[in-house]
């Protein structure tokens, strides 16, 4: 057994995996199926009232998933997170994995891994899904642009993971990291409202499957894409600092 | 000297944890760290865990191969404890023969519930597995809160057994609220008393300096003439009857005592059958120096 061995097991032992797979996989099959369907389900609880809707297309079963996924899908990730990540939550624990490590890095490198891997994974398997779904009920998509869609919405999944772990660097409880994390990750859409910021920040990544998917250009992401790696890299940075000065 | 610490203090606030505490535990010794609640032992052992940072003083350790037992261990619930036990193996040093972690396992007494999950572990299994995860590395110093506070009394045996073991191989410093367990494995101990080490040095030291001028004399019956007579001495302060076959003289000093008690009983006509000084243990010596 060692630290990177551990998450796995967590992971699996704990069943988190099927929490996280679940959602992104439920919001995969039933994006396109409610973007396909969303004026007949309108029409039949509407009382006779005809609703007028433009003919879906295949991009709006993979945008329904998109923000899906970027809610509820976040929200399922970040807890799962700040559950591996909050390592002091129990301070026994902590002390067990602190004296015998040398550096606090050691403890943090595998759990932001294999989280980020997991959370990844099962955005893609949901982003597959919606994929299939989307293009049997509704026309072909690009799969490049989906491709580099999907790797982009890993990439501030990631991000998120990384924020959640900078916050388990000041905080103790499992519940506050993920409440305060959250919060973190929902002020990047408030701020980026003004367009020159927004294309700038991490979250501009979340809609890019949906954008790419109808034509847009990856080269609109770079900067979003730079900013997200450096927010990555300083997230975790300070998830080692902060970590470090904490007393058990 | 595997720790010396100078003048180590730790403060929250406006309240002294750690109060210039000198402290010199020699390598190999089995040190005894004891005191009333809140004296500060979890602080200094987490001081010298590096798992917090002292205010003031400094100290030196002779390793940096430490390991730390909290008095309640707690593991991720979902491993076995084979699992934990091999998981400290491997953050401690990879060179460590894997056989070790069964070794260990046998020794805590857990062997039989290894392949567990810990969630399902009582207190006192939890505190075993844990003596067992941090003796797998095999570090130089090995620091334990209150290491058999959930055992029960087989179990207190077999982890004061193990940590006498230790002895020569590794240093250990426990803390320890019950004294009969200092007494029995410690070589050395220290006092705290509101974070201050009131007293350090040899357990021996500390119970002869102790040493109140007491005797415990068995007599045949009846011991109450020979009380009568002896009460009557100028230099023998108390004479209490223990049981039916026993007392306790009590004298102004020792040198008077060991000088002139069996001349005093002889006089008093007393069927003595045996004759001991009282021998003060921890807990009393250990009351008297805290109050």
């Amino acid at each position: 057994m060692n630290l990177w061995r551990l998450e796995w097991v967590r992971l699996f032992r704990t069943k988190r995996w099927i929490a996280l797979l679940g959602v992104y996989l439920f919001f995969g099959l039933v994006g396109p199926l409610s973007a396909r369907y969303i004026r007949e389900i309108l029409e039949s609880f509407g009382g006779g009232v005809q609703v007028v809707l433009e003919d879906p297309v295949a991009a709006d079963g993979i945008a329904s998933y998109v923000s899906n996924a970027a809610q509820i899908g976040l929200l399922v990730s970040v807890g799962i997170a700040a559950a591996a990540l909050t390592f002091d939550a129990k301070p026994q624990m902590g002390i067990f994995l602190r004296t015998r490590i040398a550096r606090v890095w050691d403890i943090i490198a595998p759990r932001f891994v294999v989280m980020a891997t997991a959370v990844a994974v099962a955005f893609t398997a949901g982003s597959i899904a919606a994929l299939y779904e989307s293009t049997v009920l509704m026309g072909s998509l690009p799969f490049a642009g989906w491709l580099a869609g999907t790797i982009l919405g890993c990439l501030y999944l990631a991000f998120a993971v990384a924020v959640v772990a900078a916050v388990a660097g000041r905080s103790q409880s499992v519940l506050v990291t993920a409440i305060v994390s959250i919060g973190v990750l929902l002020l990047f859409p408030l701020i980026g409202i003004a367009p020159q910021i927004g294309e700038w920040l991490p979250s501009y990544l979340v809609g890019a499957v949906d954008t790419l998917v109808r034509g847009g250009e990856i080269s609109e992401y770079w900067r979003a894409v730079g900013v997200t790696l450096a927010l990555t890299a300083g997230s975790l940075w300070l998830a080692v600092r902060w970590a470090e000065r904490r007393e058990l | 000297m595997m720790i010396r610490t100078d003048g180590l203090s730790k403060a929250y606030g406006a309240t002294a944890a750690l109060d210039h505490v000198d402290l010199n535990v020699e390598s190999g010794s089995v040190y005894g760290l004891v005191g009333p609640n809140g004296a500060g032992k979890t602080t200094l052992l987490g001081v010298l865990a590096s798992l917090r940072a002292a205010t003031g003083g400094s100290m030196q350790i002779g390793t940096d191969h430490i390991a730390v037992l909290p008095d309640t261990p707690h593991f991720d619930p979902w491993l076995s404890g084979r699992e934990v036990v091999d998981l400290a193996r491997t953050l401690g040093s990879s060179s460590t023969d894997p056989s070790r972690v069964d070794e260990l396992l046998e020794l805590s007494g857990i062997a039989d519930a290894a392949d567990r999950a810990v969630g399902g572990y009582s207190r006192g299994m939890l505190q075993r597995l844990g003596l067992a995860a941090t003796l797998v590395g095999d570090p130089d110093l090995v620091l334990l809160d209150e290491p058999c506070s959930a055992l029960d009394p087989l179990g207190r045996r077999e982890v004061l057994d193990l940590i006498a073991r230790l002895r020569g191989a590794a240093t250990v410093v426990f803390s320890s609220h019950i004294l009969a367990d200092v007494q029995e494995v410690c070589d050395t101990v220290g006092i705290l008393r509101q974070g201050s080490l009131i007293f350090e040095g040899p357990l021996q030291d500390l119970l002869v300096g102790s040493a109140v001028p007491r005797y415990l004399v068995r007599l045949r019956a009846p011991l109450d003439p020979v009380v009568a007579e002896l009460r009557k001495v100028d230099w023998i302060q108390a004479v209490d009857i223990v049981d039916p076959e026993q007392i306790r003289v009590t004298a102004v000093s020792l040198d008077v005592a060991e000088r002139h008690l069996v001349r005093a009983l002889a006089s008093a006509d007393a069927p003595v059958v045996s004759l001991a000084p009282e021998a003060p243990s921890l807990e009393d010596v250990f009351l008297e120096v805290v109050r």
